[in-house]
């Protein structure tokens, strides 16, 4: 007994030693991440919805372009067409998962080319500081002048409509912020004394933004880019709703909703469903941030 | 075997040492700078903080030299100068008598390679999100090491300043106690295998017995490697425990330079005397009881006139306040002091 008494007493002596083999920190993410069951499940939900729009020629019973007249605007629960038909007879099932592709790929390659645009940008303007911080950071207040939605559409208005100038005019209007965001995370981190070591180590600025900076901007930055995929996918369905993005034999869940629109009395629940895909699709993207953003949060780990 | 090393480039040393072969590792010439202080709208500077004025000094060889003083009087900013973290106003920095970062000197990266420098901050120094061992192997990974190769080398250096690798290579700063967050900078710091390593108040956030330990090790390391270290700290203890020569420093001006010993068993400079008397004595009989120093030092922005400690020195006389003193050698040895008092001529009553 008393062996166990003073084996009590050696951990607390040597407590700094004592926590031997404590997990990389992406693995401590990771273990917070499953642990928060909401987190998962929206995962989960996105994993199911991106994979049903990437596997539509396999799942899909009918094709997405071709409709009978005959059956259009059947109800939700018709035999042969569980979701119901559109205002020209195509399969509502179909088009929705085809429409996932085009709606997924709106939504999502803005944010991925505003991310690349935007962070560098914000990277180089926080680290530099100086004249370079001034010149990308006042550009930046200039367009973020305008409404960020008037500026999608009359950048698209420019363009023309078409996937590519929707996609385009999407990644101009989420630069700004993410230009924003990068500067200020990167501006907080070079003030910090391990920069100063790194500098003394001889590092040129590129090792040190490879080595130094990234490390510790990248959880935060992530964090924001999930936040802007659900903005953006409301977004690039409002710009084919108003007939600017994805052209019209094409199904997408805005421009369905705008097609389906006018049959909005007949079949309710059917002209429904591209909203409420929108819907889910955004606001898992949301809690996916937040669960992101409180699983990285280091503090919260002690 | 480094001696060797330092002598075969004596040719050619560039002017200005003055005949006698520079046998200083790190010499600063007249190391100027000044800080702007910005105000209104478009922030022009109105007014300078004048950090670090003609500091000039020479390391040699194995030898540590201390640099010591209150807080705000330069002795960070001469470190930060010293490795062009801060660039000079004036002066400038040489390494085995080449010029640092000139035109036929020694660039900037090798000479990082070469003098290294450990912070205060022991926590704010380490990269947290990167496992100690990558924080280590960094340094030479810049210089081309290979990764495999220099993370190796981090792990023996690791183990050298008493730290097993296996149980720390892959810990995160915010694991470690603040010692041993110091040995990791010190280890960082030897990874590129410098020749002088710069301390600025490199034990002075530590607990004195934590503080204890990393002095010794800094010692063993020291006569080891045959390291130069430049020993930045206001702890006067630390400083005559582990300086040869002592360099100090009030309101960026040096005041006083001389052998640790000489300096501590007979200071010169009034300046040097009140800081030595602050000292804290074991010894009951030596207690303090009064403070030797009234006020606090005077605003660097505008610095007194003439020498820079007449106001609170108590040896004042007309003379400081008109002239300011220059920094000469005084006695015998290699002293070096700026008082008036010490220099026959200056018109100051206890000049000889």
């Amino acid at each position: 007994m008393s062996d166990s008494l003073s084996y009590e007493v050696v951990p607390k002596v040597a407590v700094p030693q004592a926590a031997a083999d404590t997990p990389p920190y992406w693995q401590t993410v990771f273990r917070r991440l499953r642990n928060d069951w909401l987190t998962l499940a929206v995962g989960a939900i996105l994993v199911g919805i991106v994979s049903a729009a990437i596997f539509a020629p396999v799942l899909a019973p009918y094709s997405p372009y071709s409709g009978s007249i005959l059956h259009r605007l059947a109800p939700i629960g018709t035999p042969g067409h569980w979701l119901g038909t559109d205002e020209t007879g195509r399969d509502i099932w179909t088009r929705l998962l085809y429409g996932g592709r085009l709606s997924l790929l709106a939504g999502i390659s803005p944010v991925i080319i505003a991310l690349a645009i935007g962070g560098s940008l914000g990277v180089i303007a926080g680290y530099s500081g100086g004249l370079a911080n001034s010149v990308i950071m006042r550009a930046t207040d200039t367009l973020y002048a305008f409404p960020s939605v008037l500026l999608a559409v009359a950048i698209c208005g420019i363009l023309g409509n078409g996937l590519l100038n929707s996609i385009l005019a999407l990644a101009a209007i989420f630069v700004p912020p993410m230009v924003r965001i990068s500067e200020s995370v990167t501006s907080q981190v070079r003030v910090l004394p391990f920069m100063e070591a790194a500098k003394a180590s001889g590092a040129s600025d590129l090792q040190i933004i490879r080595h130094h900076v990234i490390s510790n901007i990248v959880g935060t930055i992530l964090v924001y880019a999930t936040s802007l995929f659900s903005l953006s996918i409301i977004l690039a369905s409002g710009l084919s709703f108003l007939g600017l993005g994805v052209n019209p034999p094409d199904a997408e869940w805005g421009l369905m909703l705008n097609s389906l629109r006018q049959a909005i009395y007949v079949q309710p629940l059917v002209a429904a469903l591209p909203g409420l895909l929108i819907f889910i699709t955004s606001m898992c993207f949301n809690l996916m941030s937040d669960g992101l953003r409180s699983a990285m949060d280091t503090r919260l780990s002690e | 075997m480094r001696r060797g090393m330092a002598q075969t480039g004596s040719a050619s040393s560039p002017a200005g040492s003055g005949g006698k072969r520079d046998e200083a590792v790190l010499r600063a010439s007249n190391l100027s700078r000044r800080f702007p202080v910005r105000s209104g709208v478009f922030g022009r500077a109105t007014d300078y903080v004048r950090a670090v004025e003609d500091v000039s000094f020479a390391a040699v060889e194995g030898e540590t030299l201390a640099i010591v003083g209150e807080s705000g009087c330069g002795k960070s900013t001469t470190g930060r100068l010293l490795m062009g973290l801060v660039q000079p106003d004036r002066g400038s920095v040489q390494f085995n008598g080449k010029l640092v970062g000139a035109p036929g000197g020694i660039p900037l990266k090798s000479f990082r390679q070469r003098v290294q420098m450990v912070f205060q901050d022991s926590a704010g120094s380490l990269n947290p999100r990167l496992p100690i061992v990558d924080t280590i192997a960094f340094g030479p990974r810049v210089h081309g090491v290979g990764t495999v190769e220099a993370r190796t080398r981090a792990e023996a250096l690791l183990s050298e300043v008493g730290l097993p690798p296996r149980i720390f290579a892959r810990r995160y700063p915010h694991e470690l106690s603040g010692g041993q967050r110091q040995r990791v900078n010190i280890a960082r710091a030897l990874a590129l295998e410098p020749r002088v390593i710069i301390f600025d108040e490199a034990v002075s956030a530590l607990d004195k017995s934590v503080s204890a330990q990393i002095i010794n090790l800094l010692i063993k390391l020291r006569s080891e490697r045959g390291l130069t270290y430049i020993f930045i700290s206001h702890d006067l203890a630390v400083v005559e425990f582990i300086s040869d020569r002592i360099l100090v420093m009030y309101l960026g001006k040096v005041v006083e330079s001389g052998p640790a010993a000489d300096l501590f068993s007979a200071p010169w400079h009034p300046y040097t005397r009140a800081l030595l008397a602050s000292r804290l004595h074991a010894d009951p009989d030596r207690r303090v009881r009064e403070a030797p120093t009234t006020g606090d030092p005077p605003n660097p922005i505008h610095p007194p006139p003439g020498c820079r400690f007449h106001p609170r020195c108590s040896m004042a006389e007309p003379v400081c306040t008109a002239n300011e003193p220059a920094l000469q050698e005084a006695g015998t040895g290699s002293r070096m002091v700026a008082c008036h008092a010490y220099r026959a001529g200056s018109g100051h009553s206890m000049a000889t």
